[in-house]
């Protein structure tokens, strides 16, 4: 084939350009350690890229906020077992001023701590984690429960005491896209055992022990121990549920962690390069450049314009 | 009888040839750079008849016959359709290539906003009445909304760019097809003078007409009469001999807005749809750019739609029937609606507004009540707008892989081309050196004739 000065020249610039294109992407991705940067690059992985790292957020947050939901059961767990510990103490109060050892006066001084026990319950029951009552159902923005009502004798008003003030609703929260868990336990089913199957009352109980000390009357005293004792198996079943939500919770957190993490490598997988195929390849382009510089360079020396 | 005046006379034509020859050896150096140009060469020939001197014909010199290119009028002729080819490929890739707006990793693109609104949900879910969660979550509406804008001006953006290259290319298509024009006139006009082949017009046409060719997709035809004419896509006459036609470039309502083609010929005006730079221009504008906006467009009006519908079916924190989140200012349709999606001024003054609350059986629940918002999550897997978002990205990512692709291989078929003219036309400096050689030897010589005939004068004077 004639070979032209053109002809040359041409070659020098698209091949040494196409080798210094080849090494700038080279660079880019040896640098970057990214493969897929514009969609044209591999269209088929920028697409997945793109829904895997929608993915990825949703679960962050779905990680994060079953986090909270566990953090918030955690409280109100919290809450019921200082509930119980109040209600033991009620029941010892009850096995022992119901004995017969015991003076009014010591009785009376039982129902003093029997109120102060019971107006202890609902304080705890009213907890607040962050700008809501975790005890509320739905209704996150006043006290679910009443506080301890006094008549004018002192005794316990047990009708206008701990007054249920929240709703029967649940709270659910997402623990994976498009499935939902309950979020919370439903305190007046634990207590009152609204809702739920016969059981005791345990405000009521309460407040029953207390009048029937400030009496003296022995009897009445005895008489609430069986309801206390369900009471206290009342509590631990609602915490067994709040455990078990808490565990369904703590799991969702783990799953969306590692579901995250599984994406997040899909990802990788997808766009980034290969470390040592980038390093490799970019060894090669900056051979293939030079060797392109210096043929070209030696190309452009071959004339007879030195020579005549 | 030969005598020595005829000598001389010859001698001095010889000379005349020898030093056509080496000009146009310098001619060809000193074009060695310019594009289009075909290197040329002299023909010399023997000056005839020659004198007959007794029985035996005695020659008389050589005289310059005349001055050709070197053309492959065979491979010229695959040229303009591999100009054409290329530049539109090139084109294309280029204008798809400078989008940046669906790259996957670019932070803060839409697929970001998409997955923030409804992670945003996610987290109001778990505490619909907390105040940081409602507003953080109208924030991310709003983000997402201009996340929409953003993208969509993005690609619109560059459709614009498209519409302002085409512009300035058509200006200069225009300029080029009446310079083709007025050279046809040029080169008839000097044809028929009897001066040769004018060589220099010729590679001026030639030049043009291959601009032509990777602007529009010209393909150029030659008639009887030695012009050349240039024929569009579809038939379409953009120069006819001596005749240059205009192309336009107009807002076509069926392109939102953007420019399409028309060309002007004979007194007639056809839309037209061009190839070249031109037409890889508008076929990644009202291509793959176009589907980005559509595609963009469409899902964010089916989102305003899908997460409006269950928003109004709600009740907001202060017992409220929900409003529309997003509003679509006067988008009617699809059309637009990534452009005018926003949300709700009500919700963005009053996060209160937004309504988290579901209603069962005519009655609202409490303020921690998130089913309403649960019911907005469940829209992330009936529309699928990830999904829908994913597939506009690699859509978009398919056409501007394979315009690469077409462009290299036409790069390809184009550069083949262009070397094998290279080879045949191109000026080698070498070749070039050689013939100023042969010129310059030549002349030495018929200089020392001319000598040798001066001294036999000379001699021939001394005769007493």
């Amino acid at each position: 084939m004639r070979v032209s000065d053109q002809m040359i020249f041409d070659r020098a610039m698209v091949d040494g350009g196409a080798a210094r294109t080849r090494l700038d992407e080279a660079t880019a991705r040896a640098s970057t350690g990214v493969r897929v940067v514009h969609p044209g690059d591999d269209p088929a992985a920028a697409g997945l890229v793109t829904a895997e790292r929608v993915r990825m957020q949703r679960l962050e947050a779905i990680a994060s906020a079953a986090g909270r939901a566990s953090d918030e059961l955690a409280a109100a767990d919290g809450a019921l077992s200082n509930v119980a510990n109040a209600l033991a103490r009620a029941s010892e109060l009850a096995v022992q001023l119901g004995s017969e050892p015991y003076s009014a006066a010591e009785r009376a001084a039982g129902a003093k701590e029997v109120q102060g026990l019971l107006a202890s319950i609902l304080s705890e029951l009213n907890v607040k984690v962050g700008n809501r009552y975790v005890f509320g159902g739905t209704s996150d923005g006043s006290a679910p429960f009443d506080g301890l009502v006094l008549d004018a004798a002192g005794n316990v008003d047990a009708a206008a005491t701990g007054v249920y003030r929240g709703d029967a609703n649940v709270r659910k929260v997402e623990i994976a896209p498009g499935v939902y868990q309950d979020a919370s336990v439903r305190a007046d089913v634990a207590l009152r055992g609204a809702g739920g199957p016969p059981a005791a009352d345990v405000i009521a109980t309460l407040a029953e022990l207390a009048n029937a000390l400030a009496a003296n009357d022995r009897a009445g005293a005895a008489a609430t121990l069986g309801r206390l004792d369900r009471s206290i198996t009342q509590l631990s079943t609602a915490r067994g549920q709040a455990g078990a939500i808490m565990n369904a919770l703590d799991t969702a957190v783990a799953a969306n962690d590692a579901a995250r993490d599984d994406a997040e490598k899909r990802i990788a997988t997808l766009a980034d390069a290969d470390v040592i195929q980038a390093a490799s390849e970019l060894a090669l382009a900056q051979h293939a450049l030079e060797a392109a510089l210096t043929a070209t360079a030696q190309s452009f020396k071959l004339s007879l314009l030195g020579k005549l | 009888m030969p005598d020595l005046f005829r000598v001389l006379t010859t001698g001095a034509n010889s000379l005349a040839a020898q030093t056509a020859a080496a000009a146009t050896a310098a001619h060809n150096l000193q074009n060695v750079n310019t594009a289009g140009y075909a290197r040329q060469r002299v023909n010399l020939e023997t000056t005839l008849p020659a004198e007959v001197v007794g029985d035996a014909f005695v020659g008389r010199g050589a005289l310059l016959g005349t001055v050709s290119q070197a053309r492959d009028r065979f491979l010229e002729a695959q040229l303009p359709a591999a100009f054409g080819n290329a530049a539109g490929s090139s084109a294309a890739a280029g204008v798809l290539a400078s989008v940046e707006v669906l790259d996957p990793e670019a932070r803060g693109g839409i697929s970001h906003a998409l997955a923030g609104f409804y992670a945003a949900l996610t987290q109001l879910s778990q505490n619909p009445s907390d105040p940081g969660l409602r507003q953080a979550a109208i924030g991310a509406a709003r983000t997402l909304a201009l996340s929409f804008h953003q993208t969509r001006a993005s690609l619109e953006d560059a459709r614009a760019g498209v519409d302002r290259r085409v512009a300035a290319d058509v200006d200069e298509a225009n300029g080029l097809a009446a310079h083709v024009a007025s050279l046809n006139e040029q080169i008839r006009a000097a044809r028929a003078g009897g001066g040769g082949e004018p060589n220099d017009l010729l590679d001026a046409r030639q030049k043009a007409v291959d601009r032509l060719a990777e602007l529009t997709g010209a393909i150029p035809v030659p008639t009887s009469e030695g012009d050349v004419s240039l024929f569009l896509a579809g038939g379409a006459a953009l120069v006819t001999s001596t005749q240059a036609g205009r192309l336009t470039a107009l807002p076509d309502p069926a392109q939102g807005g953007h420019v399409g083609l028309q060309l002007t010929s004979g007194g007639i005006t056809t839309a037209l749809t061009p190839g070249g730079e031109l037409g890889g221009l508008l076929s990644a504008s009202n291509g793959a750019l176009r589907a980005a906006v559509d595609g963009l467009d469409a899902l964010a009006w089916d989102l305003a739609a899908a997460v409006n519908s269950v928003h109004q079916a709600g009740v907001d924190l202060d017992g409220n029937a929900g409003l529309a989140l997003f509003t679509l200012g006067s988008a009617t349709g699809p059309v637009t609606a990534a452009r005018e999606i926003a949300v709700n001024e009500a919700l963005l003054a009053d996060p209160d507004r937004l309504a988290t609350r579901g209603v069962t059986g005519g009655v609202a629940g409490g303020a921690g009540d998130a089913s309403n918002v649960l019911a907005l999550l469940r829209t992330s897997s009936t529309l699928d707008p990830a999904a829908r978002l994913s597939r506009i990205t690699s859509d978009f990512g398919t056409a501007a892989r394979s315009a690469d692709a077409m462009a290299d291989a036409d790069a390809g078929l184009k550069q083949h081309l262009v070397t094998l003219r290279a080879s045949a036309s191109g000026v080698s400096t070498d070749e070039e050196l050689i013939e100023l050689q042969k010129a310059q030897k030549a002349y030495e010589a018929i200089a020392r004739v001319i000598t040798v005939t001066n001294q036999m004068f000379d001699t021939l004077l001394q005769i007493k």
